[in-house]
């Protein structure tokens, strides 16, 4: 059977934001840019919802 | 009666049902939700970070600190400093006018030692004259010397007439 493997590539993708905005996230903090900070904490969180949206879209695909 | 002499003898120990044929292979949809986990674990590695920053910006952490008079603005002419005591009587501050509306306020004990820093009109820097540590007069940083933190410095400004004192800026320590 042929599998689609457009999930798995999706959530790569998302992964790799959340890595970015981790990594953006503790920058922000120690330039002291604390409205940036927030701003990506709160994308990072936003991910985490997408990730299983997607989870449970693909999984029988 | 002589079962165990039998190589393999018959299972009776209720393992036989466990299959654990391809138990650590790893398919498509077991590598999807290894990346929703991964997901959620990086959304919650933030929420420190993103707290902490959001206590910053509600300024939970700044300290409240009572205004107070220092001198009236026409007794301190531009370039001159004068020496007052905030937030306590204990604590030695520094306020120096730069200009017409430019005044400069720190606490001048020394990041080094905490001897009394001087303000040098001639060569408009900060010294601590104890191991010639000098500061910048507009940010408090030091230039040179031993002393490697900046002063705290006092936010100032003028009220009818008078300097007032109305907090120290966070400082490290």
């Amino acid at each position: 059977m042929k599998r689609s493997y457009r999930g798995v590539i999706l959530l790569c993708a998302v992964l790799f934001l959340n890595i970015i905005f981790t990594q953006k996230a503790v920058h922000q903090y120690y330039y002291e840019d604390y409205t940036a900070t927030v701003i990506y904490a709160v994308l990072n969180l936003v991910l985490f919802p997408i990730a299983l949206f997607i989870y449970h879209k693909e999984k029988n695909v | 009666m002589d079962k165990n002499n039998k190589i393999p003898f018959d299972e009776d120990n209720y393992t036989h049902n466990i299959n654990k044929n391809n138990e650590r292979k790893l398919d498509r949809r077991g590598f999807m939700k290894t990346m929703v986990g991964a997901a959620g674990l990086f959304a919650v590695s933030t929420l420190p970070w993103g707290s902490i920053a959001a206590t910053e910006l509600m300024g939970l952490r700044e300290k409240k600190y009572a205004k107070k008079e220092i001198i009236d603005v026409n007794k301190l002419k531009v370039g001159e400093a004068f020496e007052f005591a905030y937030p306590t009587d204990h604590d030695s501050a520094l306020l120096v006018r730069l200009g017409d509306n430019e005044y400069r306020a720190y606490q001048n004990a020394c990041t080094h030692l905490r001897c009394p820093v001087f303000w040098e009109k001639e060569k408009s820097e900060l010294v601590c004259p104890c191991h010639h540590g000098f500061f910048d007069v507009k940010t408090g940083s030091p230039t040179a010397g031993p002393p490697r933190r900046p002063l705290p410095e006092i936010t100032v400004q003028v009220e009818g007439g008078k300097i007032v004192a109305t907090g120290v800026k966070r400082y490290e320590t």
